[in-house]
């Protein structure tokens, strides 16, 4: 997981918006559809500005698509 | 390799065509050694000949990965990957300079013919270079798979 205790919720997000896709996830949020992979995956932490715009992309507050692990 | 970035791509591409072409250069040139004949004028022919093969390669591959599957932009993880693996690629050259650099003025110090040979100095060089430039292709792919 690169070192990283962030957890987050973007595969369930996604399909809690009528399974959108990873695509269309990647084209709101302005990375690569294998970013969005990663982050799901747990092997990329992204930005503070990526994370920001993944929890635009799903009108949630930030802190309800990424956590801290125990 | 449908799942795989244009950068992982690229990464896997260049690594192995960087492998190939670097033995076979080092296979050469040892051959030239062990015969004698690895002069300068010799030496620069065989580097510059797959040198130029070695981007022909890369440029026809490229076209080829761009025309299969189009390229995404380079993004923040594309970024950060590309800075850790140069990061220590560059470590690596810079540590390999400093140890070429020693065994010179040692050589040097105590007479040591082939410590001022040009073309061994040149492959000691090219051999760094290689090594650095696997070293930090391998990490990139070990990046983007591990994650970083």
């Amino acid at each position: 997981m690169g070192g990283s205790n962030l957890d987050n919720g973007v595969r369930a997000l996604r399909d809690q918006r009528d399974h959108m896709t990873q695509q269309a996830l990647a084209e709101a949020v302005g990375v690569s559809r294998q970013t969005i992979i990663a982050i799901e995956q747990g092997r990329y932490s992204p930005s503070l500005e990526v994370a920001l715009k993944i929890a635009r992309a799903f009108g949630e507050p930030v802190e309800r698509v990424f956590w801290f692990s125990e | 390799m449908t799942n795989l970035s244009f950068h992982e791509k690229s990464a896997i591409g260049t690594l192995i065509a960087t492998w190939i072409i670097g033995i076979f250069y080092f296979h050469s040139a040892w051959e030239l050694w062990q015969a004698g004949q690895l002069h300068p004028a010799s030496n620069f022919g065989l580097a510059a000949g797959l040198t130029v093969l070695l981007v022909i390669v890369l440029v026809a591959y490229h076209i080829l990965i761009a025309v299969t599957g189009k390229p995404e932009e380079e993004d923040e993880r594309d970024r950060l990957i590309a800075w850790r693996a140069g990061r220590i690629g560059g470590f690596v050259l810079g540590f390999g300079v400093v140890g070429i650099v020693v065994q010179i003025l040692i050589g040097g110090m105590l007479d040591d013919p082939l410590a001022g040979s040009p073309v061994l100095i040149a492959n000691a060089l090219m051999a760094l270079v290689f090594i650095a430039t696997i070293v930090e292709l391998v990490l990139t792919l070990v990046f983007y798979r591990r994650g970083i």
